[in-house]
């Protein structure tokens, strides 16, 4: 936290159990104004955990979390008057049209009148909604009910976003109209975003990326910084003499990481790689090798699944 | 303001669903002239209620809470089907609080009752002598009934989980409710154990208040009867919205969620984790 704006999400330690089950350990972040954030991890790590006591919906078991400076055990109204939510699965009245169910979106979030309507035609705008506005929601295709979501969440002009999973599912021109909406916000009005996502491409222009594995927090860093830890490159090496080649690049020194994958390996090299690719081309009972640059998926499987360096 | 703005919109919205649902809206005004032609026709060859009251004419204020209760309870306990798409947890997300959370609610589903129950109560001239002062009062005691049979429905669908749950409920509760009332037969004709039942039964007294105020003799006083639907809101109120919490920490409910389901444990229905 710096000066006398306060940072947009803070959490100390912040965790959940459910019953004798840790289902979020200890989350600590400390989230700057305008900043986009990736939560990303398995099914059941605990980001969604995270989300909901970010949103005040949940009541941690332990640690505290503060967003723009209010807490959300103490300062419920506060933190969600600033929040815009999206959740896992849509929240879209499917008997209301389109413009109902942002105008019923608008008076829960406080908003009435003139500044109702007006957030109302700034959301349909936003979102590209204006065809669609007289439609009930259970005629639109599931993108166009995720940009109905996220129309929702940003109606209000929320300094902070929480959106879980929020293009899960949708074809890639959903996604890219999604996130250029997004990133709007961010650049006119400085929103800061914590998102979730299993398309770990999506993380890449991510500011920080948190990874959680069963509750517990196994990355924290710019994506560019968790990369290069996995290595500069990856070679993913198939066949019968993949064992003996990765063996044989530990013994080079080259390699950062090595994981087992159900058809090979995947191994970080961080250095050598005029000679790992000699080593490689030469070594017998290779069927596939490929040297490519890491990418997020490769520090995925490499924290959440363990690595050996 | 911002609660009452959220309390316009829960109403407002509630409302267009309604509107919307034909056939449970047609359902709802049809049901109470079913059970008058046919429980009351077929009743009043038979049956004579004591003071001399032809049947009909008894079963009326009944029928009248009858449509009211169905109404407005059922409205409120679609709730549940929030829960379960999702539109729960948005509300209950918002900064208006589970109090206004639940007095938009309220408001709607005794709006629903309090049409349905006035179709009927519309009647009156037909069915029983009544001067328009005391259909004025039954226009009231109707109003009452209605948000009364709101909270206790919100109360029920706030232990709900699934909608699974909801034909259930309607044989469970709300027909032991209409049953036990003293509203298809006066309630000094019971067994003793139904009687208690019909004692502690806040239906009783909304039958009993339409009564009155239809100028029948009532089982008790006007007093007693708004006295205990007052107290039946105010404590269904406070017990809804403790219910609702979505964490429910009054009620131990937080430690036994699975991890599976967080966003069951936050007011939303089964969602992975």
């Amino acid at each position: 936290m710096s000066g006398s704006t306060p940072a947009a999400i803070v959490t100390e330690g912040l965790g959940r159990d459910y019953g004798s089950v840790r289902a979020l350990d200890a989350l600590d972040l400390d989230v700057p104004a305008g900043a986009l954030v990736g939560l990303l991890g398995p099914n059941g790590a605990g980001k969604t955990t995270a989300m909901l006591l970010l949103a005040t919906l949940l009541r941690p078991t332990r640690g505290n979390a503060r967003i723009l400076g209010h807490h959300v055990v103490g300062a419920r109204g506060s933190v969600r008057r600033a929040l815009g939510l999206v959740f896992q699965e849509t929240s879209v009245d499917g008997l209301l049209t389109v413009e109902e169910n942002l105008r019923f979106a608008a008076r829960l979030a406080g908003l009435g009148g003139g500044r109702m309507r007006d957030a109302v035609a700034g959301a349909i705008e936003r979102a590209g909604l204006g065809p669609r506005s007289g439609q009930p929601a259970r005629q639109l295709s599931g993108g166009w009910r995720r940009l109905l979501d996220i129309a929702r969440a940003t109606l209000h002009r929320p300094d902070v976003l929480i959106l879980d999973e929020p293009t899960v599912g949708l074809d890639p021109e959903h996604r890219e109209l999604i996130w250029t909406i997004l990133a709007t916000e961010r650049r006119e009005r400085r929103v800061t975003i914590l998102f979730s996502t299993h398309y770990l491409a999506e993380a890449e222009p991510a500011d920080r990326v948190v990874l959680l594995s069963r509750g517990r927090v196994v990355a924290d860093d710019a994506p560019a910084a968790l990369r290069a830890g996995v290595g500069a490159e990856v070679a993913e090496i198939e066949g019968p003499g993949a064992e003996r080649l990765v063996r044989a690049l530990r013994g080079l020194g080259a390699v950062a990481t090595v994981l087992r994958t159900e058809r090979g390996y995947r191994v970080g090299i961080s250095r050598e790689r005029e000679a790992v690719m000699e080593l490689s081309l030469a070594a017998a009972g290779i069927e596939r090798l490929q040297l490519r640059p890491a990418s997020l998926e490769d520090v995925y499987f490499a924290r959440t699944r363990g690595a050996g360096a | 303001m911002t609660a009452w703005n959220a309390i316009v919109g829960i109403v407002a919205r509630d409302l267009a669903r309604t509107t919307r649902q034909t056939s449970r809206l047609l359902g709802g005004v049809v049901r109470p002239f079913m059970w008058l032609l046919l429980v009351g026709t077929g009743y009043n060859a038979i049956a004579r209620v004591e003071g001399g009251l032809p049947y009909h004419a008894f079963v009326f204020p009944g029928i009248v809470v009858m449509a009211a209760l169905f109404g407005a309870m059922l409205t409120a306990i679609a709730t549940v089907y929030d829960r379960e798409f999702g539109m729960l947890r948005l509300m209950l997300a918002s900064p208006a609080g589970v109090p206004a959370v639940l007095t938009g609610r309220a408001i709607a589903a005794a709006l629903v009752g309090l049409v349905q129950g006035g179709i009927v109560l519309a009647c009156a001239p037909l069915m029983v002598p009544v001067t328009p002062g005391e259909l004025g009062a039954a226009v009231g005691a109707l109003a009452l009934a209605a948000a009364s049979s709101a909270l206790l429905g919100l109360l029920v669908a706030a232990r709900l989980r699934s909608v699974e749950n909801f034909a259930g409920v309607i044989n469970v509760v709300l027909f032991p409710l209409l049953f036990v009332s003293g509203a298809l037969y006066p309630t000094a004709g019971m067994p003793p154990v139904l009687r208690l039942l019909a004692t502690v039964n806040p239906v009783t007294y909304q039958v009993d208040l339409v009564r009155h105020a239809l100028g029948q003799a009532g089982e008790f006083t006007v007093g007693k009867d708004l006295i205990v639907l007052l107290c039946t809101m105010a404590s269904a109120f406070g017990l809804t919205a403790l219910l609702f919490d979505p964490e429910q920490r009054f009620l131990g409910g937080t430690s036994q969620r699975t991890p599976e389901a967080p966003e069951a444990a936050a007011g939303a229905g089964p969602a992975p984790g």
